[in-house]
């Protein structure tokens, strides 16, 4: 019925554009999703093609790569913007019928948004199923869900604590490593006459404020792509209150600020010295390091993520990204191959490392000694790796996020800014958020457990 | 000027006056004229020069990074700045001058001729001014999808056509700019339709035309929405698009890409033709934009 | 309005009535094509990239498509319009629209009119070099123009530290949000008065100056002048500049939007109307609902810019 009519608005139109146009038509018509200009040189122009969206500054040494080891397959990449520029796109073309790329890299978080849109291909047909120990368990069940793979892990996010040992020192202050020890910390670093924050607490961190939730054992989703019309949502849980009620608390103690992040204030504020700490993601340092002429007196330090119950320590993850085929993909096995195989080979992974500052999720790059002992400048040679993120990586669980995470993220953006504007309270905020994702839920027709 | 000064003589009221007037118009001016006074100081400074630099934010640091920032501009990956300016004024050009071209003849017609459903076809005019364009952009990119158009610069051309409120302004502008006698005038003495509107209207609509063509070619240099829907291909965006991507990428960092530098300097050069062109052709488009003083 | 829509069937039926001579009708046959054909350019444009995807949005709005339901479009009629009359973030886009429009709009009138008043009564060097630079902002797209403000705010780029500092003052947060809404308004002024200011200012310029003579005579001061004589001439224009605020400031989604890549906890996804439909469509792919909300705008922007139009009807030349 839908598709009929929207067939017959588009012959109508067809029509009269043909009217118009038909001194000025462009040139080919057929398989217009395939003519899109490539940003890289196609080696082999007789080669079947894949168009692949992908954001990383990097990726064209890596398709180049890629295209001169296939004479059978060739990508044709388009960056279509980072994130949420390539998601409304993708969403775009999905409603449209057409446009999508055969591959698009995205961030798992966004993967059941798009699996129940019936937006991605299930890879496990093409043999993506056996690559299974080929990445750490909690990537891979981030992108698999019983017998389907919807994407092919790329790269991480295990989180980390970035400090400025030049503060802590100067002021006396050891590095923490629980949270208790972090609000001590804070009060320490104050009393010592430190004028900045011991760190920032971003209401708009989304996925940031998703890990620290998680890391006390918080999972807000009960969701199963093979059962889309049922959900759980449990957000508003003791656990999350303890974490929410810790940043309250720093935030109106005036030792934590809520500035906004990703915006160049914020960015400035991470490397002149304005926050001794910076909990990221193992893709934070190569963030900093574009700035890091900002403050030269800067020494960086690399430390674990501070722990609730140091007895039984857990590791969270914040962002990464996984290539995806999309069920538009005029070849989905060429696409498939293309997902496969693009980030399998060590020569790109170094590239993905030492150009896009990029923490692999494959394990073969994971032990390979160029990658953990690798030192790290912007940490005065710190090993990183071995340090840190390698085991924040293997120890990461996996996370069940909802089929509308976006939704999910602007809604918490919202409560958690009317939190630290003094509007409410954690509680306020995380009832707020339950709330209103279970309204979104009911409309969407989810069955809300 | 002679007046004003026999009442100098007189009174100092007026003179104090002229003060007052001048004051507030000084005022208006630093008003008007700071942020861009802020972007021409922000395009010499280097990236990190943008954050923690000598000068503060309104003067100039003692490194002075301009051409260093121009020449980035060339070489930014691969230069595709300026395909992006080049893009713009394609898409200013085409979109601007194809939809005054429509704007004018569909005014005049309906200002000087009576036909049926011209009144309905105007109430519909006006009612589309104020339809918004989300309501627009998704069945239009499917529209263009189906016509094989996304991605090329049909996508962003054809929509720029439309220009309700040209047409409004022609027709406005038309209905006592044009004497119904000079077109009956014209008909006794045989003069045929296309001959009347070449040779009798559009002379009399320039004013119309110069106003719309202004109102037109800019909103298609500042078309930002719908480029950025229709269009993922770096190479066919426009330059507003371009530098707003460069911002979403130097806020994410990804991979310490951080060009604040690129987006002030290429924000400055942007904005340049069309100042420079306002700037220029004042004579051209202040007459034109008496418009609405037609009573 | 009314009145142009009586008009044609008065014309129909004088051309009918008995004392119409044939030949003046059939002559009007072929005008009427002449018409239609200066139309048709303008009208394939109107048809297809208007009509035709208003028709499919509004097809769009009167189904339902949840994505837990395997993504099947159902029909639902109205229920998305009692949906979106009835949704919180809706009403409180549209009453912050509405304050907008109450703040903004008058403020750029008021400050394009007096600029222009002022510009009118001068004829110095100085005058006519500050009539290009109030102009010169409208040149900037309001993209790069919202992204320079950006920068101006921002307490490390911006000046505002430096300038409060001097009064040893701390600077205030323009993208917190309490003054979110001003630094919004600000930025939409900027761009905006120096267009509006050259069409009144235009305006202005072509009136007769003998007419203020002879109140000058009559006694007239200069306000007296510009209140009694020089703003009800230049009325059209007044009208017309009105709408165009009117309709942009209701529409209101550029400028919010790029500020919110600096401001996403003062700027939420919903502040106007607007850009709650955006987010609906391009951010959670719910493009009926997506629809509904630009249609409930858009009947509600129409709806004022008519009530507005019709009561300015003389004023504006659409009688």
């Amino acid at each position: 019925m839908r598709r009929g009519l929207r067939r017959a608005v588009a012959a109508t139109a067809a029509g009269l554009a043909g009217l118009s146009l038909a001194a000025c038509a462009p040139g080919d018509d057929a398989g217009s999703a395939n003519n899109t200009s490539c940003t890289n040189e196609i080696a082999e122009p007789d080669a079947t093609r894949v168009t692949l969206w992908a954001w990383y500054p990097a990726v064209e040494q890596i398709v180049d790569t890629f295209n001169a080891q296939h004479d059978d397959v060739q990508i044709c990449w388009t960056n279509a913007g980072q994130g949420a520029d390539e998601y409304g796109k993708f969403s775009t073309a999905l409603e449209a019928g057409t446009g999508a790329p055969d591959v698009i890299q995205l961030e798992s978080e966004i993967l059941p948004t798009y699996t129940i849109l019936d937006g991605l291909a299930d890879l496990a047909p093409y043999g993506a199923a056996d690559l299974e120990d080929q990445f750490p368990a909690g990537a891979w069940s981030d992108v698999s869900s019983g017998g389907s793979v919807f994407a092919v892990p790329v790269d991480g996010g295990p989180v980390g604590m970035l400090y400025r040992a030049d503060i802590f020192e100067k002021y006396g202050v050891e590095p923490p490593t629980t949270w208790d020890e972090f609000a001590q910390a804070a009060q320490d670093l104050r009393d010592a006459g430190y004028d900045g924050y011991i760190t920032n607490y971003a209401t708009n961190g989304g996925a940031f404020n998703y890990a620290l939730f998680a890391q006390a054992g918080w999972a807000p989703f009960a969701y199963d792509p093979a059962q889309r019309d049922q959900i759980g949502i449990d957000v508003d849980t003791p656990e999350a209150r303890h974490v929410l009620s810790y940043w309250e608390d720093l935030i109106d103690r005036g030792l934590v600020s809520s500035d906004d992040a990703f915006t160049s204030d914020y960015n400035t504020s991470l490397v002149d010295g304005t926050y001794a700490v910076y909990i990221a993601a193992a893709w934070g340092p190569g963030y900093l390091e574009g700035l890091s002429d900002a403050d030269s007196g800067a020494e960086w330090k690399a430390a674990p993520l501070p722990q609730w119950d140091p007895a039984n320590p857990v590791q969270v993850n914040q962002g990464g990204s996984a290539l995806a085929v999309t069920s538009q993909a005029a070849d989905p096995e060429a696409a498939a191959t293309v997902a496969m195989e693009l980030f399998d080979d060590e020569e790109t992974w170094k590239i993905g490392v030492e150009d896009a500052g990029l923490f692999p999720l494959w394990n073969l790059a994971l032990d390979a000694p160029w990658f953990t002992d690798r030192r790290y400048p912007f940490f005065g040679g710190q090993q990183v790796n071995r340090d840190v993120f390698l085991d924040a990586a293997a120890q990461y669980p996996g996370f069940t996020f909802s089929p509308f995470q976006v939704y999910a993220y602007d809604r918490q953006t919202m409560a958690l800014y009317d939190m630290v504007e003094g509007d409410s309270t954690a509680a306020d905020a995380l009832a707020t958020i339950q709330d209103s994702l279970v309204r979104y839920a009911e409309q969407q027709g989810f069955t809300v457990r | 000027m002679t007046t004003v000064t026999t009442q100098q003589s007189t009174s100092r009221r007026p003179r104090q006056r002229r003060i007052g007037s001048h004051l507030f118009l000084l005022l208006a001016v630093v008003y008007f004229v700071v942020p861009l006074w802020w972007l021409v100081v922000g395009s010499t400074k280097s990236n990190s020069g943008l954050f923690v630099g000598s000068g503060g934010a309104l003067w100039f640091n003692d490194e002075f990074a301009l051409w260093d920032n121009v020449k980035q501009l060339f070489t930014y990956q691969g230069g595709i700045y300026w395909t992006w300016m080049r893009n713009s004024f394609v898409y200013a050009i085409v979109g601007g001058v194809g939809s005054t071209v429509l704007a004018v003849l569909a005014g005049y017609a309906l200002a000087k001729y009576r036909f049926r459903g011209r009144n309905l076809y105007f109430s519909m005019l006006l009612g589309s001014v104020m339809v918004p364009l989300t309501a627009l952009t998704i069945p239009t990119f499917v529209l263009l999808s189906q016509l094989g158009m996304i991605n090329t610069m049909w996508a962003v051309i054809l929509p720029s056509l439309l220009s309700p409120i040209g047409v409004y302004l022609v027709r406005v502008y038309a209905v006592d700019a044009i004497p119904d006698e000079m077109l009956d005038a014209g008909r006794v003495d045989g003069a045929g339709e296309l001959r009347l509107f070449f040779r009798v209207a559009l002379p009399l609509l320039r004013p119309a035309f110069v106003t719309v063509l202004l109102l037109t070619t800019v909103a298609t240099w500042n078309n930002f929405f719908l480029p950025l829907a229709v269009l993922r291909d770096p190479q066919l965006l426009p330059v507003t698009v371009g530098i707003n991507q460069w911002q979403a990428l130097s806020n994410a960092g990804a991979g310490g890409e951080q060009v604040w530098n690129l987006i002030t300097t290429g924000a400055l050069v942007s904005i340049l033709p069309l100042v420079v062109a306002f700037l220029g052709l004042q004579k051209y488009w202040q007459g034109g934009l008496s418009l609405g003083s037609i009573k | 309005m009314t009145t142009s829509t009586t008009s044609a069937p008065a014309t129909a039926q004088r051309a009918r009535t008995p004392g119409g001579r044939r030949g003046q009708s059939l002559l009007d046959t072929k005008r009427q094509w002449w018409g239609w054909l200066f139309l048709a350019p303008f009208t394939v444009v109107f048809v297809l990239f208007l009509l035709v995807p208003l028709a499919y949005a509004f097809w769009l709005s009167l189904h339902t498509k949840g994505i837990a339901t395997g993504g099947e479009s159902v029909f639902t009629g109205v229920a998305n319009y009692v949906r979106v009359f009835t949704d919180a973030d809706f009403l409180s886009g549209m009453a912050r629209v509405g304050r907008f429009v109450l703040v903004m709009v008058p403020i750029q009138i008021g400050l394009a009119v007096a600029i222009a008043l002022v510009l009118d009564t001068l004829a110095t060097r100085l005058s006519k070099a500050s009539r290009l630079l109030v102009f010169v902002p409208y040149a900037i797209p309001a993209v790069i123009g919202a992204l320079m403000w950006g920068f101006l705010y921002s307490p490390r780029f911006g000046p505002a530290s430096d300038v409060f500092g001097i009064f040893g003052l701390a600077a205030p947060d323009f993208l917190s949000r309490d003054l979110v809404f001003g630094s919004l308004v600000n930025i939409v002024t900027w761009q905006w008065v120096g267009y509006y200011m050259i069409i009144v200012y235009a305006a202005l310029r072509a009136i007769d100056p003998s007419i203020y003579e002879a109140a000058k005579l009559d006694g007239a001061g200069n306000a007296a002048i510009a209140f009694r004589i020089k703003i009800p001439m230049i009325a059209s224009s007044m009208v017309m500049i009105v709408v165009f605020a009117l309709i942009g400031t209701l529409q209101f989604f550029t400028e919010p939007t790029v500020l919110r890549s600096v401001a996403q906890g003062a700027i939420p996804t919903t502040y106007t109307p607007n850009m709650y439909a955006y987010s609906m469509a391009f951010s959670y792919s719910q493009f009926n609902y997506a629809s509904t909300i630009a249609f409930a705008l858009g009947i509600l922007v129409f709806i004022g810019s008519y009530v507005f139009l019709y009561a300015t009807r003389k004023q504006s030349g659409l009688k």
